[in-house]
């Protein structure tokens, strides 16, 4: 087998797995919401929602919030 | 327990956006100045060798990519990276120290560059056109900025990080990949210890160089003029209309889409050269598949204003930002048209691709830098926008100028290509190269009027902000969204 | 697994490194060993060629010239035989250029003379009525590097191989000498010479005959050699 072939099964492996990642990562983004594990539409406030007095929107010790 | 009210820190901000808007000047200086000598060679002569087309040239490129750009890239950066990761520069001594160290080594390096440019010092590859003790400094700079994004990735206080970031961490990495590898090069001195210091040799000859050169140069394009600006958009546009994106899924997935597909479309820029066959046709495949998640950042902006659309009347930052996004798309389907082979055996070589290049450099780029430029301006100076009568007076000198440049190099392109190849009814070439050149004089003539136009919308930006900065009213807050002005 | 990558920066910064360098990998790295091949005849530059070829690039020609001609009946009709490959073997860094502004030059040494070079440098519209291209009046005075161009060659011979004094071609002998600066030096003077004669301007000669390079004789003996 030479360079060529080796490139060439490379290539073809690369559109493949680029076509299952993108659709998976479809599915993904729909099925996360429907099953109300993650929201995704939220994460556009944090643009909207940054000014100095604002909290965030996922603190990053999740822990800490809940004692609040 | 109410989270502390943060104190963003702008400082560094304000110092890109000053950078930018005088690199802005310069740069676009230069190409409206370049523009008139294709018209009038006269021009070459009156700086003596100093303001020859050939000296001039690469020092526009540079100047408006890596210096108007780059800047404006780091002025949004510096402002909203602190924002959407909800966390200020001045908790962190250390990276304020950073970013300072950033912004200072910067604007070294561009002024050296810019002397060593005017001094003949060139490696000749476009966009990598500093010779090898510049990109060394230039490296510095990049590792400089990376531990600014990291680090202030390591103190925030969000935990998701928004879309903008996203492009900002891609930018980063995509530079620093392309920048090493292009820009590898052996300099002479240090291995026969004479002749010019500064003198270098490439890594690679001939063909493999072309590869690696258009391999970069065309994500350079990618890097720098596309997904850092797709940075800024996601965060000013809603911002400035004060709505969502239209589809925050819809971002996610074009963001995968353009990393996966975009840096396999470089081969278009070498069709019908030396590379192997397939490598080129793989190039056109997937600068046509590439149209999808370029439309897909598009509409969901050009979307996000759906109902919102009495803003676009009211508002000239959101003109700005809407025409950009059109601007984007227009040039991301001219691209892909151009990389369809029969169309760029026509298209390469000619005047057609400057064209192409400033539909997206100029509408895209430019614009979105503006605007970005002036919705901070209030927010830097606690100011309303000095005038908004000269915005919009901005925004329509500016989109003059840009139609009149792409339609006259699409007609200047174009009628060279034809001439190039048409032949007499004995099949003999039928015109000699200099009757292509001379028949071009009109539309390079539109073209550099068309760039005045849009270099006077600069100055008229550069005014409207250091008015801004000193003289327009005071305003108690930073306001939300829309961002105040001035009648 | 998608959901995890979102929240670690880190592994997410990886995962776009991955992504976006697997497609260089890909495309770039198996062509090198085919493209580098030279074709048979090609030579590296002599040491006026590569001083000339610096000039050049100092000049940024390559802003308004390819070297690239295209396999057209229209591009092999007005410039000849189209391109290839291995004729670049020895061309660091290439110079293919991206906007004909002026004609391509890859085979220019087929039908321009030194003495037409230098009219047209002097004063292209003198040449060619019409012209945008700049007059380069400075390349007259100006004086050649040849020390950086043996440093490069030099480079070139120990770095990468290039086969300087070295039988090419196998007919016994040395196809391009390189040797000791000095060696190489009187090389060039002599062929500067040739040319500076060539092109019919005595102050030209005589720059050459005090030992001095005028920068444009370099510049042309390096298109004549573009065939
Ligand atoms: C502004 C763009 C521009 C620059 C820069 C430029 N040229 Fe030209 N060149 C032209 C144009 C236009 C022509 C065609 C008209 C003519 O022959 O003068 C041309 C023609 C030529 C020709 C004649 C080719 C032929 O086939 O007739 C040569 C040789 C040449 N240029 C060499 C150079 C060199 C060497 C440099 C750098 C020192 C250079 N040019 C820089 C625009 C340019
Ligand atoms: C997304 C799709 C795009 C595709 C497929 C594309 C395609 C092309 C093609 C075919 C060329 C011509 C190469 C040649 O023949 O010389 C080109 C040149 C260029 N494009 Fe694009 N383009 C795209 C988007 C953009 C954008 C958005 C910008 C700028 C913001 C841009 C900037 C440039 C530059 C700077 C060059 C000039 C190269 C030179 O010096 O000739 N492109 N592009």
């Amino acid at each position: 087998m030479d360079i060529r072939e080796i490139q060439g099964f490379l290539y073809f492996f690369f559109i493949v797995f680029i076509t299952v990642i993108l659709y998976g990562y479809i599915v993904h983004l729909y099925r996360s919401e429907k099953k109300g594990k993650r929201d995704y539409e939220k994460y556009s406030k944090l643009a909207l929602d940054d000014e100095p007095t604002s909290s965030p929107l996922e603190p990053m010790e999740d822990n800490k919030q809940k004692e609040q | 327990m109410q989270n502390p009210s943060i104190e963003y820190d702008y400082t560094v901000a304000k110092w890109f956006s000053y950078l930018a808007i005088l690199f802005g000047i310069i740069g676009m200086g230069i190409g409206v100045y370049i523009a008139f000598e294709l018209a009038f060679p006269e021009l070459n002569y009156v700086f003596g060798q100093y303001s020859l087309f050939s000296r001039l040239r690469p020092l526009h490129t540079n100047v408006v990519a890596l210096g108007f750009t780059l800047s404006g890239i780091w002025a949004t950066w510096y402002y909203v990276g602190q924002r959407v990761l909800k966390v200020s520069l001045k908790e962190s001594p250390f990276l304020n120290g950073v970013a300072k160290l950033h912004f200072w080594l910067y604007f070294i390096t561009a002024l050296l560059a810019v002397i060593s440019l005017f001094a003949r010092y060139t490696t000749s590859k476009e966009y990598a056109q500093l010779e090898w003790p510049f990109d060394i400094l230039v490296v510095i700079i990049w590792v400089l900025w990376g531990v600014g994004i990291f680090g202030l990735i390591g103190i925030r206080r969000e935990k998701s990080l928004y879309i903008s970031m996203w492009y900002y961490i891609a930018t980063f990495l995509g530079v620093a990949m392309l920048y090493l590898f292009n820009n590898m090069e052996v300099p002479t001195y240090l291995v026969t210890g004479m002749g010019d210091p500064f003198h270098s040799v490439s890594m690679y000859a001939g063909t493999n160089d072309a590869l690696v050169q258009w391999w970069f140069g065309h994500n350079a394009v990618a890097f720098v003029f596309t997904v850092p600006i797709i940075a800024m958009i996601y965060y000013f546009l809603p911002k400035e209309s004060g709505q969502p994106v239209y589809s925050y899924k819809l971002s996610l997935l074009s963001f995968w889409g353009l990393m996966f597909v975009y840096l396999w479309a470089g081969g278009h820029h070498l069709i019908y050269s030396t590379v192997p066959d397939w490598m080129q046709t793989m190039g056109s495949v997937f600068s046509i598949i590439l149209i999808l998640p370029s439309w897909g950042s598009a509409l969901n902006m050009l979307l996000t204003m759906k109902g919102e659309w009495g803003q676009l009347k009211s508002n000239p930052l959101i003109k700005f930002m809407v025409l950009a996004s059109t601007f984007y798309m227009l040039s991301t389907l001219e691209g892909p048209i151009q990389s369809i082979k029969s169309v760029n055996a026509l298209a390469h070589f000619t005047d057609w691709i400057p064209g192409h290049v400033h539909d997206g450099t100029l509408g895209w780029v430019g614009f979105m830098i503006i605007s970005a430029i002036m919705h901070m301006a209030p927010r830097f100076f606690k100011r309303e926008i000095y005038s908004k009568k000269m915005l919009e007076a901005q925004f329509w000198l500016q989109t003059t100028g840009i139609v009149l440049y792409f339609s006259s190099m699409w007609i200047a392109g174009i009628t060279q290509g034809m001439m190039w190849r048409a032949v007499d009814q004995y099949g003999n070439l039928a015109y000699s190269f200099i009757d292509t050149v001379t028949v071009l004089h009109p539309y390079y003539t539109l073209r550099a009027i068309g760039g005045l136009f849009y270099l006077t919308g600069v100055l008229m930006w550069a005014y409207n902000f250091y008015k801004t900065m000193t003289a327009a009213k005071q305003i108690e807050k930073e306001p939300q969204f829309a961002s105040p002005m001035a009648a | 697994m998608f959901g995890w990558l979102e929240k670690r920066p880190f592994f997410f910064a990886v995962g776009v490194f991955v992504v976006i360098a697997f497609a260089g990998l890909i495309e770039i790295v198996p062509d090198f060993a085919q493209a580098s091949r030279p074709v048979v005849g090609t030579k590296p530059y002599s040491l006026l060629e590569l001083a000339g070829r610096q000039v050049y690039i100092k000049e940024s020609c390559n802003a308004c010239h390819s070297q690239l001609i295209r396999p057209f009946k229209s591009e092999t009709d007005r410039y000849g035989m189209y391109s290839m490959s291995g004729e670049y073997a020895y061309d660091r860094p290439f110079l293919w250029g991206s906007k004909r502004t002026g004609p391509d030059l890859h085979r220019v040494g087929n039908y321009r003379t030194s003495d037409w070079h230098a009219n047209h440098m002097w004063d292209p519209t003198s040449v060619v009525p019409g012209s945008i291209m700049p007059a380069y009046k400075h390349l007259f005075k100006n004086v050649t590097d040849l020390e950086t161009a043996y440093a490069e060659a030099l480079t070139v011979k120990k770095v990468f191989n290039v086969p300087y004094d070295t039988d090419i071609d196998g007919d016994g002998k040395i196809d391009v000498k390189l040797g000791s600066f000095d060696e190489a030096k009187q090389r060039a003077l002599k062929y500067a010479l040739k040319v500076a004669k060539e092109t019919k301007r005595q102050d030209l000669v005589n720059m050459v005959e005090n030992g001095k390079i005028p920068e444009i004789v370099a510049l042309i003996a390096y298109l004549n050699r573009l065939k």
